[in-house]
């Protein structure tokens, strides 16, 4: 970390040799020899137990003891292990820092706003990247760290600890809207869907893998749990193709499902002939008619052989289960299972999807051709429209995609997108956003690392601007913005319920699996044409056994089995709960997304939720006779570093010497009552719910 | 105009709501409320005929489909009734179900509509149609009447909020402000959630004190909204937990509680009259257990005489208060059930001929309006959509029914979705 210029140089030149650059690529480094101080030019291979692996110059590799070296040196060769070279990450944040600070000063700013301190830093990046406050220890850990590098380094060790995926999960949550409520669009189950998810983001599958697969999912939830993305609106297809337009293209367009949009150039002709890349494209297998209500669209079981549910129910008969027509109850539970098995995502050559009847006569029942909205034409060339479809948006020409995600990405570090709102703008509003540059640069980030978002967060978090003050004046909202630093924002309702659960229940939270869609994928997961009628009828035992709330809620499987096991329901942070959480939980009171609308998040406060605060159970918990925050100071000696404790667990900062001698005043005036009244306190002042 | 409101609406806003908070003033309720367009402009004129009675609603909702041939469309084909007969009221035109003994002696006041008819055979769309009077579809949630009440007539309460959602624990304003979401209050007979202290009076306002001490800091810090509003939260929790108009919701002190029947419905329509007294101008009472796929007979045994009871007592209750004229009770549900009896015993849905009813309000009783054929399946006369209903219970607030809203999306919205209101219903 000798000298960042030369990295800097260094970057620069790797940039212009390679346009595409993958991360991880690693270059030579100083290495410091702990006896003598005497340095040596190596580069990183790998790290085995506590031997370092290096190659010097002359393209030798050699094993170095870790004791050989200074402490600094493993701590960099752990992190090498981990993430590979950041000099590219270290390069583009400066590249940001330095386009923002230029319109910054043209537009009469000194500069970005003052560097965040070493406390409310860790507290920051604790929130931004894995969900919740950082526990006392925690705090003291970064507090007490003498590594120089001990920012960028704590940045890459929470982006690769398990709380980084459920924090990111509960982002995407929202924005795709994911719902495992069972009532929810008749009765399709998500939990394969949502597990898909958050297994997709604890390995970090690229964004635009992620999208892909979700756009080309073929088959039920069991067999491509990512069929969830289209099966979740089955029923609402032109609905679905609005909520499309938003999250993959940031432009909404729902206006021309009914007219042409009036303050676009949008037609419904453009509407519907983007619509129409999911026009061959059937969804589910039983749904209701609206025609008399009750009866049940009948249809073959998709991606079966064409006799094969017949033969499923000849089966079922000769086991025991009675024909629907003599005992249509008995009968019911296998029906059901055979809807669950045929909820379904399938191309069926030759359908398509015509203009409902309720838009208008001149469109009603008309059918159009897959056209794209923007940008170049998508190339079919024998594949299905889907998979033509997710080629056009992921294509390094698309001039949407990356660029949406890239914003929405900016937006959760900085609080604000470089361009607004992040679901819907225009040409001209990138053009006339208040960092034109920025916005282009990191577009290109984003496919430079190939839309790992990981890589992506690291470099915002290494930037100066990120690791600013937050800006102290709320901005007009009809103003723009020049980010001189992050902007203060209210915790997601999920970051506060996940630090609220760290004080009750500590960090192991982190690590906790709660619900767990394994269960019934593998239910679901049948082959049509090997599997025989005997295990596809055992999985509708297993299904039996456990249908109803418990179904694929609280329940995982046991590998190799179809046997259930319960996993525990209670101290489970925001992810791993039902999603979204119980009307009138904690998260519903605190704004969690409801789940029907993109980014349906609320930060607003309200009654409901100071009441919460003030006389609910976690506070009771933590302030009350048996109080958790008393039991964990108790072994701090002098009242002083008792206040500062209390600070340090509730706000993760130093107090200040005004605050410092109120607490003492309150720890001399009523004993342990006093820190159970100070937590309360600091529960119940505004600061708590914020990230400053 | 459009533009106006598209700055409004604001391009460039942070959320999708921010605009219609940034200028927002203290109430106290819920959240923060101001209704954005000009809401002087937007209030009630009186209607003209018999409308705009109605301070208060009472929308009694029950989630599952009410059977209408057992309660408000009585056939006297004993084919179609299962185990059910008519039963006369005291105003002639008005039959109900045998079960609704109570409500028989009330026929004068209500005003059945048994021409219902939706395109929503499931539960999720048919609710969602009859409380907000827009098709659900998934780019946007549409507000239910409280909200868009307030939002077009203007916020009313002091301490209490103006629309409460009962037998529900969640709630939202859809595309308005958060602000206007109804208090939502899962258990009637619960109370509103935390509102017990858990210290002793002199140590909780000692706690407050310091919090609020120690929070001036951060406040004066940030400039912005956002925290500001937590402050204003805080006296009105404050103002809550020390005020009387929190013993709205403890029903203990009720003499009446036996005679609304001791069940959620009963509860819920006692607690909605104490609502209503205290002014509160929206109350729904959500109240399950209507999908009667199986044994009909059983399930009508424990839901109607319920329903029967509740009602019953509301109407008496309401009328001894002087409170009918001015308070609307509404009886609503999904759809209809089939007139053909199931192999279980139970009927399905029918979504294209069902039953609604109204009190109070200015509307007229003793009188029915459309009518089904005779095996109850299909409107004969005078169809009315779930837009018309939800505008005819517009119409008896004096909402104006074609002003236009805009979500922050910028899509135009009225209340009730130009249904019709049935004018025919006031007297």
């Amino acid at each position: 970390m000798k000298s960042n210029q030369l990295r800097v140089l260094f970057g620069i030149a790797i940039l212009a040799l390679c346009a595409v650059a993958l991360p991880g690529k690693l270059s030579a480094r100083e290495w410091t020899r702990k006896s003598d101080g005497k340095k040596l030019q190596a580069t990183f291979v790998a790290l085995e137990g506590d031997v370092i692996k290096l190659k010097l110059a002359n393209g030798q590799e050699v094993p170095v003891q870790k004791d050989l070296l200074v402490p600094a040196d493993f701590e960099a060769a752990q992190r090498f292990a981990k993430i590979g070279d950041d000099s590219l990450t270290v390069l583009s944040a400066r590249k940001i820092d330095g386009m923002l600070a230029q319109t910054l000063v043209k537009q009469g700013f000194k500069s970005f706003n003052e560097a965040l301190p070493d406390d409310l830093f860790v507290r920051r990046v604790y929130l931004d990247i894995i969900g919740r406050i950082p526990t006392r220890a925690e705090f003291l850990r970064f507090a007490e760290s003498a590594r120089e590098d001990k920012r960028a380094a704590l940045i890459d060790e929470l982006l690769s600890s398990p709380g980084y995926a459920s924090n990111l999960f509960n982002y995407f949550g929202d924005m795709y809207r994911l719902n495992c409520d069972a009532d929810f669009n008749n009765g399709v189950r998500m939990e394969p869907y949502i597990q898909w998810w958050k297994d997709s983001l604890a390995q970090n599958k690229h964004y635009d893998q992620i999208v892909r697969e979700m756009i080309t999912a073929t088959g039920n939830l069991g067999q491509a749990p990512a069929a969830g993305f289209l099966l979740r609106d089955a029923g609402m297809e032109f609905d679905a193709f609005s909520n499309f337009g938003q999250v993959m293209l940031g432009i909404d367009i729902s206006c021309a499902q009914c007219h042409d949009h009036p303050f676009e150039d949008w037609t419904q002709d453009d509407f519907y002939s983007m619509a129409a890349f999911f026009g061959e494209t059937q969804r589910t297998l039983a749904r209701y008619n609206v025609e008399d209500g009750m009866s049940m669209v009948a249809a073959k079981m998709p991606g079966a052989p064409e006799d094969w549910l017949d033969k499923f129910d000849e089966y079922a008969f000769s086991q025991g289960i009675p024909k629907p027509k003599a005992d249509p109850a008995g009968y019911r539970q296998f029906g059901y299972f055979k809807s669950f098995l045929g909820w379904n995502v399938a191309d069926i050559d030759g359908r398509v999807t015509p203009v409902p009847s309720n838009i208008g006569h001149d469109m009603a029942g008309k059918v159009f051709d897959p056209g794209t909205l923007i940008g170049d034409p998508a190339k079919k060339g024998g594949k299905t429209s889907r998979e033509a479809l997710a080629d056009w948006l992921t294509d390094v020409k698309n001039p949407r995609f990356a660029l949406v995600i890239a914003n929405r990405m900016w937006a959760r570090a900085f609080g604000r997108g470089l361009v607004e709102p992040v679901h819907d703008f225009s040409e001209d509003a990138i053009k006339n956003c208040s960092q034109p540059q920025a916005l282009a640069f990191v577009a290109n980030e984003m496919r430079r690392v190939n839309y790992d978002l990981r890589e992506f967060m690291r470099i915002l978090y290494n930037t100066r601007a990120y690791q600013s003050v937050s800006t102290g004046e709320e901005p007009d909202a009809a103003n723009q913005y020049f980010f001189q630093g992050p902007l203060l924002r209210r915790m997601r309702a999920e970051q506060a319920w996940d630090s609220l659960s760290l004080l009750e229940e500590g960090p192991e939270i982190d690590s906790r699996k709660g619900r767990d869609g394994s269960f019934l994928k593998e239910l679901l997961n049948v082959d049509f044409e090997k599997d025989s009628m005997e295990s596809i009828f055992a999985k509708y035992k297993a299904w039996q056994g456990v249908r109803g709330e418990r179904m694929g809620l609280a329940t995982v499987a046991e590998p190799g089995t179809l046997t259930p096991s319960q996993a525990r329901n209670d101290g489970l942070r925001a992810s791993e709960m039902k999603q979204p959480a119980d009307p009138a939980s904690m998260l519903d009171t605190f704004g969690q997304s409801d789940r029907m609308v993109t980014d349906q998040h609320n930060y607003d406060g309200s009654v409901p939720q100071v009441l919460a605060l003030m006389n609910g159970t976690v506070t009771a918990q933590l302030t009350g006779s048996s109080s958790k925050l008393v039991e964990d100071l108790e072994s701090l000696d002098g009242p002083d570093d008792k206040v500062r404790g209390v600070f340090f667990t509730l706000l993760s900062r130093f107090p200040s010497s005004d605050e410092l001698n109120l607490g003492m005043k309150m720890l001399e005036d009523y004993g342990d009552d006093g820190i159970r009244d100070l937590g309360w306190a600091l529960m119940n002042g505004p600061e708590f719910l914020y990230i400053q | 105009m459009i533009h106006q409101l598209i700055d409004l609406a604001g391009r460039s806003s942070h959320s999708r709501r921010r605009f219609i908070e940034s200028t927002a003033k203290m109430t106290l309720g819920v959240s923060l409320s101001v209704p954005f367009l000009n809401p002087s402009a937007a209030r009630a004129q009186a209607a003209a005929g018999g409308g705009g009675k109605a301070k208060s609603l009472i929308y009694i909702y029950l989630s599952g489909g009410m059977t209408h041939l057992d309660t408000f469309d009585p056939k006297t084909d004993k084919t179609v009734m299962g185990p059910s007969e008519v039963l006369n009221t005291n105003a002639d035109p008005v039959k109900l179900g045998n079960l609704m003994e109570k409500t028989a002696k009330h026929g004068d006041k209500l005003a059945v509509i048994n021409s219902m008819s939706s395109t929503n055979g499931a539960h999720e769309q048919g609710q969602y149609i009859m409380r907000t009077g827009y098709n659900k579809i998934s780019t946007i949630v549409h507000p239910t009447i409280g909200p868009f009440a307030e939002e077009l007539l203007g916020k009313r309460g002091e301490i209490l909020p103006d629309s409460v959602v009962v037998g529900q624990g969640t709630s939202n304003a859809g595309y308005l402000s958060p602000a206007l979401s109804p208090l939502p209050i899962a258990d009637p007979t619960g109370g509103v959630p935390n509102t017990s202290l858990l210290t002793e009076t002199d140590r909780f306002d000692r706690r407050m004190e310091i919090a609020s001490k120690l929070g001036n800091q951060f406040i004066e810090k940030f400039k912005y909204h956002g925290p500001k509003s937590y402050v204003e939260y805080y006296d009105q929790a404050n103002k809550l937990l020390k005020s009387t108009e929190l013993e709205a919701f403890d029903l203990n002190s009720e003499s009446m509680r036996d005679a609304y029947g001791m069940n959620r419905l009963g509860q819920g329509c006692l607690l909605a009259r104490r609502l209503v007294e205290r002014g509160v101008r929206v109350i729904e009472v959500v109240s399950g257990g209507w999908d009667m796929h199986q044994d009909l007979q059983t399930n009508l045994q424990s839901r109607v005489p319920e329903l029967d009871q509740a009602l019953a007592t509301l109407i008496e209750d309401l009328s001894d208060k002087g409170l009918l004229d001015s308070t609307l009770i509404a009886v609503g549900s999904e759809f209809g059930r089939t007139s053909e009896i199931n192999m279980n015993s139970g009927r399905d849905h029918q979504p294209a001929a069902y039953s609604t009813a109204l009190v109070g309000g200015g509307v007229k009783g003793g009188q029915v309006y459309g009518a089904t054929d005779k095996r109850g399946k299909k409107v004969e006369s005078n169809p009315v959509k779930p837009e018309d209903f939800l505008a005819t219970i517009g119409y008896a607030m004096g909402i104006p029914l074609d002003k236009t809203i805009y979500s922050p999306s910028r899509r135009p919205f009225t209340f009730a979705n130009e249904g019709k209101p049935v004018e025919a219903l006031f007297g």
